[in-house]
C-alpha cells in the first residue's frame, strides 16, 4: 500500500514537472490556437499594446488567417527577456519585439543574426516615408533590421501659470542662456526651481543637448567623443543649471513628474511623448501647460533634437516571418494605424501622416496651443546621430561624468576621465 | 527486496534532478562561459581574457572596495543589534514577548524589492525622513545623492530588513543554553552584563559564526538594495560586485565577463568564510 502510494506521487510529480516545461516552451513559439489559425506573438509596453492589438485587429478583418497574440510587460522585462533569449540561441522568443531607439545597436552589434533583415524583405522602398535619423539608426551594413515607429521630438514643457507670475515669456527664451536667466528670475519672483534634473543617475538633458548639436557619445566613426567641444558646452550649461540653484533633484521617474504636476517646477526639457505622462497625471492642470522649442546654444542654432522613440523588430528566429513582416509594414506605414498611435500618446516618425487634421488641431491642455504641429515641424531637422553597440557603457561613464562635474570636479577633468574609462571598456 | 532498496532513490529523484538542472548545471556552464567572450554573436573560447581586465577594471575595484566598506559597518552593527535584541526579547520579564518578536521579524519576510522602493520613497529630498528632519530644525539630508549618505542608506536599509532574521537564530540558539549556567553566576555574584559577555556571548559562538558566515556571503552579492535605491550611483559610490555582475551581463550583454566576476566573487567568499572558521576557533 505505501509503495503504491509512493509510486503514485511520484508519477504525480513527474507529471506536473513535465507540463510546465511543456508550457514554457509553448509560450514563445508560435502555437496552433483555438480556430486552428497560425498565431503570431509579438512583445510590447505600456500605451504601446492598445496601439498594437488595434492595429492587429483591422489588418485580420483583411487578413482572416492572421492572429496577434500581444503579451504585454515591463520595458526592462522586454529587454531581460530578449537578452536571454538571444543569448540561448533564441530560444523562447516572440515573433515580434518593440526595441527603443538607443538599444537598438546593442542588440544588433551583440548579436548579428537576431533581426530579421528587412531590405531583403523589400521595405527599402518605404525607407523614404520616415525621417533620415530613424533609418540610419536602424541599418546594419546598409541593411535594415527595424520597423521605425514613434518619435521623441524635444520640446520644453512649460507652466503657464508660473510664467505668467514670475512675468516671463516663453518666446524670450531663445538660447540657453535666455533660459538660465528665465529660470533665476522665476526662483526670484515665484520661489520655485526652473527645472527637475536628476544629476546623479540620468542624462536625459545632456543626451538631448548633444543631438541637437548633431553629435552623440560617440562620433559618426564611432570614435569616443565625450571630450567634444558639442560636449563640454552641454555639460557647462547642466553646471550653470545646479549653480543657479534652480534645478530641483528629482531621483527616479515618479518624482520628476509629480513636481512638473504638482508645479514645484516650471518646465521640462523633454521628448513629445511626455504628453501622455502629465495629462494622465495632472488632469486638473489643463490649460496650464505650454511647450516650446529646446534653446539653441547661439541665436539661429538648431533648436530640434530627439529624446527616446522606439522600433519593431522581427526576430530571425520566428519560422513566420513573411507573415510578421507583412503585418508590420502595414503597421508601420498606414496612415490610419499612426493617428491611433498617436492618439495614445505616440508620436508617430511616419512622415506621410503629419497631413493629417490631428496635427494641425488646438489642444486644450495646452492652452489650445498647437503642440503637434510644432513637433511634427522639428522631425525633419533632428540630426542623426550614432548611438553605436556600447551606448549602455557610454551612457553609464556619462552620467558618472555629470556626478562628478555637478559636484565640482572640473567639467575638462572630468570628461577627459570618462573618454578614458570608456576607451578602456570598450576595447 | 530490492524494491525497497530502490525506492528511497525515486523519492529523492526529483530533488536531485532539479538540483542538477538548476544548480549544477548552471554552476558548470557558467564556469565555462568565465572563459569565453562573444565575438559578432558566437562564443569563442579566451583564455585567461575576462580574469585579465578584471584586475585593470576599476570600476571591479571599486564595487569591491564598496561592498566591503558596506560589509565592515553592517555586518557587526547588525549581528550586535540582533544579539541585543534576542536577549532583551528572551528575558522571563517582558510582557508581549510573541507581538514583539512577530514585529522585529517581519522586515525580514518583506520583498525585497518593495521594501527598496519603500526607503527610496522615503529617502526622497522631499521623503519621510527629511520632513521628520526638517520639522526639528535640522537640514535636509541628500540621502541618495551624495556618495557618503547614499552608502548609509544601503546601510540603513539592510540593518532593517536583515536584523530580525539574524535575532530569531539568535532567539533559537539562547533556548538552548542551559539556565544552570546562569543560575551558578548569579550565586557568584555576576550581574546582567557580566553574564551576558561571559555566559551568553561564548555560549553564542558557533551561532555568531553561522550568522557571521551568511551575512558576508549575503553582503558579497548584495543587489536588491543599490540596484533600486541609487542604482550604484552617484558615479558608482554604491556600485556593489552583485550589480556589476547584472550589469555587465544584463546591459552590457557580457556574459562571459560576468560569469568571471561572479566566480571571483566565489572565491572571496570561500577565503573569508574559511578565515572566520579560522577565527572563531572551532574546537572540534
Amino acid at each position: 500500500m505505501k509503495k503504491l502510494f509512493g509510486m503514485i506521487i511520484f508519477v504525480a510529480f513527474v507529471l506536473v514537472l513535465g507540463a510546465c516545461s511543456s508550457d514554457s516552451s509553448g509560450e514563445g513559439d508560435s502555437g496552433e490556437s483555438d480556430s486552428g489559425k497560425e498565431e503570431l506573438t509579438a512583445w510590447a509596453w505600456n500605451i504601446n499594446v492598445p496601439v498594437l492589438e488595434m492595429a492587429a485587429e483591422k489588418f485580420e478583418e483583411e487578413n482572416p488567417d492572421f492572429k496577434l497574440n500581444v503579451v504585454e510587460m515591463g520595458t526592462s522585462d522586454v529587454y531581460s527577456k530578449l537578452t536571454t533569449g538571444l543569448q540561448a540561441g533564441g530560444k523562447g522568443l516572440p515573433d515580434i519585439v518593440l526595441v527603443e531607439d538607443d538599444r537598438f545597436q546593442g542588440y544588433i552589434n551583440t548579436f548579428p543574426d537576431a533581426f530579421a533583415n528587412l531590405s531583403e524583405m523589400g521595405f527599402d522602398e518605404q525607407k523614404s516615408k520616415f525621417p533620415d535619423y530613424k533609418t540610419e539608426l536602424l541599418t546594419k551594413d546598409g541593411a535594415m533590421y527595424g520597423f521605425p515607429f514613434d518619435g521623441g521630438p524635444t520640446g520644453v514643457f512649460y507652466r503657464r501659470d508660473i510664467f505668467n507670475e514670475a512675468g516671463v515669456t516663453p518666446e524670450d527664451i531663445k538660447t540657453w542662456d535666455d533660459f538660465i536667466e528665465a529660470g533665476k528670475t522665476i526662483k526670484d519672483k515665484t520661489g520655485k526651481d526652473m527645472i527637475g534634473l536628476d544629476l546623479n543617475g540620468d542624462d536625459g538633458l545632456y543626451r538631448m543637448m548633444l543631438t541637437q548639436q548633431g553629435t552623440f557619445y560617440f562620433d559618426d566613426e564611432g570614435e569616443v567623443n565625450l571630450a567634444s567641444d558639442e560636449s563640454k558646452k552641454a555639460m557647462e550649461i547642466t553646471k550653470e543649471l545646479k549653480d543657479a540653484g534652480i534645478v530641483k533633484n528629482t531621483v527616479g521617474w515618479d518624482p520628476w513628474i509629480s513636481a512638473m504636476t504638482e508645479g514645484d517646477v516650471a518646465t521640462a526639457p523633454s521628448g513629445a511623448w511626455l504628453y501622455g505622462s502629465i495629462t494622465q497625471q495632472g488632469k486638473d492642470t489643463s490649460g496650464k501647460w505650454g511647450v516650446f522649442k529646446l534653446p539653441a546654444f547661439e541665436e539661429g542654432g538648431n533648436r530640434a533634437s530627439n529624446l527616446g522613440g522606439s522600433n519593431y523588430v522581427i526576430m530571425s528566429a520566428s519560422d513566420q516571418k513573411e507573415k510578421a513582416y507583412d503585418f508590420m509594414e502595414y503597421f508601420s506605414t498606414t496612415n490610419e494605424v499612426q493617428v491611433e498611435a498617436m492618439e495614445g500618446g505616440l508620436f508617430p516618425s511616419l512622415n506621410t501622416v503629419y497631413d493629417n487634421e490631428i496635427f494641425k488641431q488646438e489642444v486644450e491642455f495646452f492652452d489650445n496651443q498647437k503642440i503637434w504641429e510644432m513637433f511634427a515641424g522639428e522631425m525633419e531637422n533632428i540630426p542623426a546621430v550614432n548611438y553605436t553597440g556600447d551606448y549602455a557603457v557610454a551612457k553609464d561613464e556619462a552620467v558618472k561624468a555629470q556626478s562628478k562635474i555637478v559636484n565640482g570636479t572640473p567639467i575638462e577633468e572630468a570628461l577627459e576621465n570618462a573618454v578614458k574609462t570608456l576607451k578602456n571598456r570598450t576595447q | 527486496m530490492t524494491h525497497t532498496k530502490r525506492f528511497p532513490y525515486l523519492f529523492i529523484a526529483p530533488a536531485v534532478i532539479l538540483f542538477c538542472i538548476f544548480t549544477v548545471y548552471p554552476i558548470i556552464s557558467s564556469f565555462i562561459l568565465s572563459f569565453q567572450e562573444m565575438e559578432g554573436g558566437q562564443y569563442v573560447f579566451a583564455g585567461l581574457e575576462n580574469y585579465k581586465r578584471l584586475l585593470n577594471d576599476s570600476i571591479f575595484w571599486t564595487a569591491l572596495k564598496n561592498t566591503f566598506l558596506i560589509f565592515i559597518i553592517q555586518v557587526p552593527i547588525m549581528i550586535i543589534l540582533a544579539m541585543v535584541l534576542a536577549s532583551t526579547l528572551n528575558s522571563q520579564l517582558l510582557k508581549l514577548k510573541g507581538f514583539f518578536r512577530v514585529s522585529f521579524f517581519l522586515p525580514a519576510v518583506t520583498s525585497l524589492v518593495a521594501y527598496s522602493i519603500l526607503f527610496k520613497i522615503m529617502l526622497q529630498e522631499e521623503g519621510l525622513f527629511n520632513n521628520l528632519f526638517m520639522m526639528v530644525g535640522m537640514d535636509p539630508i541628500p540621502w541618495l545623492s551624495d556618495p557618503f549618505w547614499a552608502k548609509a542608506s544601503i546601510i540603513m536599509a539592510m540593518t532593517w530588513r536583515w536584523t530580525g532574521y539574524n535575532m530569531v537564530i539568535f532567539l533559537a540558539a539562547l533556548q538552548n543554553i542551559s539556565e544552570d549556567l546562569y543560575e551558578a553566576a548569579s550565586l557568584d555574584g555576576a550581574g546582567k552584563i557580566r553574564k551576558f559577555f561571559y555566559i551568553t556571548v561564548p555560549q553564542l559562538k558557533p551561532v555568531i559564526l553561522f550568522a557571521a558566515i551568511l551575512s558576508t556571503i549575503g553582503t558579497l552579492q548584495l543587489f536588491d538594495e543599490p540596484y533600486n535605491l541609487t542604482e550604484g550611483g552617484p558615479a558608482d559610490s554604491t556600485m556593489t560586485l552583485g550589480l556589476y555582475i547584472y550589469q555587465s551581463g544584463f546591459e552590457y550583454f557580457e556574459f562571459g565577463y560576468a560569469s568571471a566576476i561572479a566566480y571571483t566573487v566565489v572565491i572571496i567568499v570561500a577565503i573569508l568564510s574559511f578565515i572566520q572558521f579560522k577565527v572563531a576557533g572551532d574546537d572540534k
